[in-house]
């Protein structure tokens, strides 16, 4: 439960996610639009203010020119001096003009200006009243678009949950299928026909084509196994009933050669076929392992640390044993070691070591590397690597600075040891 | 498991049919099998071993899962709906399938081929054991209220001595592995036991021992004595409710 709320918090956290991505989207489109609009409607009110101005300041004009023509005073409009770039313009022109004076902005004018007999008569209107209104409209311009950004984001974010959804569950069905569980499906499909639609069937396409593929595989390999076995059997058992002799121990021993290899292939096809599942139980380390030893029949040296217990297979962790302990006897020399220390199994011989080949890229199929590491159709430490990654343990394989090949098994830590 | 049998048979031989399509088969267990000194009937297909056994049950069935004709899942099933005979199935594909489908249809345990005759042995020695069994002493602890030696779970009763067991007063018939695992659980009542421990006490087997036999036996028990009696601690075992 906590767990799952600290997750949610971390998803919502994620600032890479899509759901922030669209968000920031949506703001970045929202503050375009706000921007255009602020700026055309700051430019068509200041323009309109400006002719305004410049209409009083015409009116006013007027008015100064009666004056003037009443009563000859130059003074008639504005008595102060006159700004020199409107002076400069009129003289110019030689007719009525205007100038903006935005040079303090606590007072700001429209200035009007004509040329009248040889001087220049000049009126100014106060604009303070239009340019603080100007700045109100567009200080709300403002606010209103962060009004908007407040409400129109965290919604886009809520929006892109419903896609975010169907894709994580698409994500999750994938995970599902590489970790093995081939009929996992997303079943997102249905209404939309969108991208996250699209890629949904294909995963479910893909996870249906792997499982044909898988089940015809696997088939294949049990009814290869029947084939071989069936002759095998009556090999197997005829050749036990033979009357003891020199030539019948001949017999026997090539039966059980071919029945190991056999039986080592077949195991071998199940693994890739990836059938293979872990029937975990807490076992008891130490009781799996002597049993393991001693049914392998050769003479091994076993040390126990301890009262391991670890939650995986027995009958592969088995499989593993006996097939690395087979191996150290058949490729190593005596004395071979089997050390379980915790969770980990090593599996040690005082032979020549396993050749680098091996150490660099894993256990090959028929392979021994080198030949004086004897005969063999280096199909058990496949198997040991296969079975280890079915019960989700890690082997690895290393040589002793003094000699001898180390086969480590690290099981999962599932319960740890209880001493 | 301190009952050792006595490797030849005279005076009364075990007998044993043998159901396999594939003749050297059929012929080699068979004379091995006589060579351990039991009584060796075989059939090469399905309907016939069906009507062999019915003409004269066996002590021990011998089944190939692929057979021509009624299947040895079929043939386990029928036998099963008149005996209780121990039955141990021979597969050669050993995959999923064959070995649930088998269980499920009654079957005891389960080998793979190839399989030596001395391993084949030790299996039906087993399975005889499981049905001659007798408990011992430690089997059956002390006596529930229910009376002369019977043992009393809820509506279930178990007369560890005369090996009846009775639902709601109705005697219910017990294959020998269904048997001998519900007396395992009645000795051991409200305690949980893992798979391995049933492997071991009731198939016995080591930690080689597949614990789907275990899965599907109990499925079965829980089939003929009430879905609830039989607890499933998960990622532990089973253990019976008092």
């Amino acid at each position: 439960m906590g767990h799952a709320i600290v997750q949610a918090a971390r998803r919502l956290l994620n600032w890479r996610s899509l759901r922030w991505k669209i968000a920031a989207l949506v703001a970045m489109a929202s503050c375009a639009v706000a921007l255009a609009v602020g700026i055309l409607v700051h430019r068509s009110t200041l323009e309109r203010s400006m002719s305004l101005g410049e209409g009083r300041a015409y009116v006013a004009m007027g008015e100064a020119e009666n004056d003037y023509r009443r009563t000859g005073d130059a003074s008639a409009g504005y008595s102060g001096e006159i700004p020199p770039a409107l002076l400069q313009q009129v003289r110019s022109t030689g007719r009525f003009s205007t100038w903006y004076d935005g040079r303090q902005p606590e007072s700001l004018w429209m200035w009007g200006a004509e040329p009248i007999d040889g001087q220049v008569l000049a009126v100014q209107i106060d604009m303070g009243t239009e340019m603080r209104s100007l700045r109100a409209l567009d200080r709300h311009i403002v606010m209103a678009s962060l009004a908007v950004l407040a409400v129109v984001v965290p919604l886009a974010a809520l929006a892109a949950e419903l896609p975010n959804r169907r894709l994580r569950r698409v994500a999750r069905t994938a995970r599902r299928i590489a970790d093995g569980d081939l009929n996992a499906r997303t079943r997102v499909g249905g209404r939309g026909g969108d991208e996250i639609t699209e890629i949904s069937a294909a995963v479910d396409s893909m996870a249906d084509s792997l499982q044909d593929r898988l089940l015809s595989e696997q088939r294949f390999t049990a009814d290869v196994a029947h084939e071989l076995r069936t002759p095998l059997m009556g090999l197997v058992t005829s050749a036990e009933l033979l009357p003891e002799g020199e030539a019948t121990e001949l017999v026997r021993d090539r039966v059980r050669v071919l029945r190991a290899l056999i039986e080592d292939l077949l195991e071998i096809s199940r693994l890739d076929a990836g059938a293979e599942r872990a029937d975990r139980a807490s076992v008891p380390l130490d009781q799996v392992v002597e049993e393991s030893v001693r049914r392998t029949g050769l003479q091994v040296r076993l040390a126990v640390n301890g009262d391991p217990v670890a939650d995986t297979d027995p009958r592969r962790l088995d499989r593993i044993v006996a097939n690395l302990v087979a191996n150290a006897h058949r490729h190593g020399r005596s004395p071979v070691e089997v050390t379980v220390n915790g969770t980990t199994i090593v599996v040690r011989d005082h032979g020549p070591g396993f050749p680098d080949e091996l150490l660099a890229t894993g256990p090959q199929r028929f392979r021994t590397g080198a030949a004086e590491r004897g005969r063999g159709h280096g199909l058990g430490l496949t198997i040991a690597a296969g079975q280890a990654q079915v019960i989700g343990a890690e082997l690895t394989f290393g040589n002793a600075p003094d000699g001898g090949a180390i086969a480590t098994l690290h099981l999962r830590d599932g319960v740890g040891s209880e001493s | 498991m301190s009952v050792s049998e006595v490797g030849g048979g005279p005076p009364d031989p075990v007998t044993v049919l043998l159901v396999e399509d594939d003749e050297v088969i059929r012929r080699a267990v068979g004379m091995a099998l006589e060579r351990y000194g039991y009584r060796v009937s075989t059939a090469g297909d399905g309907l016939t071993g069906l009507e062999l056994f019915r003409d004269q049950p066996h002590d021990l069935l011998l089944l190939d899962v692929m057979l021509p004709g009624l299947d040895g899942i079929g043939l386990c099933r029928r036998i099963r709906e008149s005996s209780l005979a121990p039955i141990l199935m021979m597969s050669a594909r050993g995959d999923a399938l064959d070995v649930v489908s088998g269980l499920e249809a009654g079957a005891d345990d389960y080998v793979v081929k190839p399989v030596d005759t001395s391993v084949l042995v030790a299996r039906i020695r087993s399975l005889l054991r499981r049905a001659s069994f007798a408990p011992s002493p430690e089997h059956a602890p002390e006596p529930a209220a229910g009376g002369a030696g019977d043992l009393v779970f809820g509506d279930l009763t178990i007369d560890p001595q005369g090996l009846e067991v009775r639902r709601a007063g109705e005697p219910v018939g017990m294959a020998p592995t269904e048997l001998r695992l519900l007396l395992e659980f009645a000795a051991n009542p409200g305690i949980v036991l893992d798979r391995q421990t049933l492997l071991r006490n009731v198939w016995d087997y080591g930690w080689d021992g597949d614990s789907r036999v275990v899965d599907l036996c109990v499925q079965r028990l829980r089939k003929k004595i009430g879905p609830d009696r039989i607890e499933t601690v998960r990622g532990f075992g089973y253990k019976l409710r008092r």
